[in-house]
């Protein structure tokens, strides 16, 4: 029981680890937090919904089509909202994202309506293994995961796209001077957190039914995830998401699932009282 | 008393500003500004602190605008280009504090500094061995988070980095601060060694001993307006440095 509660949670905190990676990207590159991250994902489930439904395409296709289009979306949002904010404070930023937010929400509702909607998927029995039931969302959902980590870690690591994000976010004045064009490097930023927000909302879709609060269902989530690995810090955020979902998986054996967000309001507090700069963060002095 | 002495060089004139004003906000902090530096010479900056030393450094490497006056880069006029174009044009700046990228490793900044400017700025394979081999510590960590490197060792790694783009000017700011005393003796033979190969130094010291021990001319700035122009020589024996720094 305890291992498949584990392994549940393990799929969960996969899942959460494609936006909080992206809502730390948009942290680092632009130094706001991006409340839209919720509505991100529900955008991204629906687009993808509305290609396999609509045109019949396989969730595979849908899902890479949908993505590929929200990131395509993501950069026309940023463009439109938060390039006039950009020298602006995180708070104006932050209630930006919030406005976005209501708005793809909005537009989500005007066009599906508010009916719980679900991908077309051929069912299947869990198999067991080790005497856990493992479903086919779950290994999908894990090799998805992984691909889409590790394609972002190469990214960011060896290649001169990652080496100027990261650039940009430790020091955007030097990156500058160094000739690093910071514009193209947020553009880019957004083509990838667009990526993993719209994944990430059709991998929820599949274990779940989409609505149109699809997303506004994991941000406390997302949030906890990021800030537990010290926001900024990739690897930190998918280790945070992986702790927060086992954490609020284990937590459904003692209090009822409805409640479980309760445990990642009391890990951020816990830990903006405790450890600000997170887990995995360097603590900043402001000058 | 403005001493506003002039010195004429017999090198070819590599930079040069005339009537620079800059400043933040409503005021300027530097004004009329006229300087020419030789090429291949070490041309130091002293003065008081908040006498607008720094404020004339980023002017020339672009970070600030000059409000006035014209800047040359040999014949090129530059006060209108960007930072990193003026990188691109052959101007390396080293600035005092948080020159380097802390979340990146050591080999990661010296790529970083030039992979993204022009395609002729870009760091070749043999430019990359020249700078390691004038900066052996920098060449020994190459895979270390420069977070982790000591504050001297930061300032080499800055150094470094700014020399991969093989400029013909550096510009540093204030090389040596807050560094222990043996760290500011390797980093001004750094800054002979790199002169030595022909680059031109413009350096703001506020260690004057030292400044004026390693400069070719010296320009004393006193409240954003040059009070003195000499080799260190003149300095030492026609003025007083004290009654300079006083206005």
């Amino acid at each position: 029981m305890t291992a498949q509660v584990i392994l549940n949670g393990l799929v969960t905190g996969m899942v959460v680890a494609l936006p909080a990676v992206a809502l730390t990207l948009i942290y680092g590159i632009l130094k706001f937090p991006n409340f839209a991250i919720g509505a991100m994902l529900t955008v991204g489930a629906y687009l993808a919904l509305a290609l396999n439904v609509y045109l019949s395409l396989p969730v595979l296709y849908a899902a890479a089509i949908g993505a590929a289009a929200f990131a395509v979306v993501a950069v026309g949002i940023d463009q439109a909202v938060f390039r006039p904010l950009r020298e602006r404070s995180a708070i104006t930023l932050l209630v930006a994202s919030m406005g976005v937010s209501f708005v793809l929400e909005n537009i989500v509702r005007f066009i599906f309506g508010n009916g719980a909607r679900s991908f077309e998927l051929p069912l299947a029995r869990p198999k067991l293994v080790f005497g856990l039931r493992i479903n086919n969302e779950q290994i999908f959902t894990a090799v998805a995961v992984i691909a889409a980590m590790t394609a972002v870690y190469v990214v960011l690591r060896h290649t001169p796209l990652g080496r100027a994000m990261r650039a940009v976010s430790d020091n955007p004045a030097l990156a500058a001077a160094r000739g690093i064009d910071r514009e193209r490097i947020v553009r880019w930023t957004w083509v990838i957190a667009g990526l993993l927000t719209a994944a990430a909302g059709v991998l929820v879709g599949m274990d779940r039914a989409i609505d149109p609060l699809l997303g506004w269902n994991y941000i406390v989530t997302v949030f906890a995830a990021s800030i537990l690995g010290g926001l900024g810090n990739p690897v930190g955020a998918v280790l945070g998401a992986l702790t927060v979902g086992v954490v609020e998986e284990t937590s459904t054996l003692l209090i009822a699932p409805n409640y479980r967000q309760v445990v990642s309001f009391c890990a951020i507090a816990l830990l903006l009282l405790l450890r600000p700069q997170g887990l995995l963060g360097v603590q900043r002095i402001k000058k | 008393m403005n001493i506003h002495g002039s010195v004429v060089s017999a090198r070819e004139i590599i930079l040069s500003t005339e009537g620079v004003a800059a400043g933040y906000g409503g005021d300027d902090i530097i004004s009329n500004i006229s300087v020419a530096v030789g090429k291949g010479s070490i041309f130091t900056v002293i003065g008081p602190n908040g006498s607008g030393k720094s404020t004339f450094i980023k002017v020339l490497a672009g970070l600030l605008p000059a409000r006035t006056g014209e800047i040359r880069l040999g014949a090129m006029s530059i006060a209108r280009l960007s930072a990193p174009q003026r990188v691109a044009a052959g101007l390396a700046y080293v600035p005092q504090e948080f020159n380097i990228f802390t979340n990146l490793t050591v080999g990661e900044n010296l790529r970083v500094s030039t992979e993204f400017l022009e395609r002729e700025r870009r760091a070749s394979a043999e430019q990359r061995e020249r700078v390691l081999a004038i900066f052996p510590e920098v060449a020994g960590r190459l895979g270390l988070r420069a977070g982790y490197l000591s504050g001297g060792q930061r300032q080499m790694l800055a150094f470094a980095c700014a020399m991969m783009a093989a400029p013909t000017v550096l510009l540093l700011d204030e090389p040596s601060a807050g560094l222990s005393p043996k760290f500011v003796a390797e980093i001004f033979d750094k800054v002979k060694s790199v002169n030595a190969m022909g680059v031109t130094v413009v350096m703001i010291e506020q260690n004057v001993k030292e400044a004026l021990r390693i400069a070719d001319i010296v320009l004393v700035l006193v409240n954003g307006a040059t009070r003195l122009l000499a080799t260190p020589d003149d300095i030492l024996t026609k003025h007083d440095l004290h009654k300079l720094y006083l206005g």
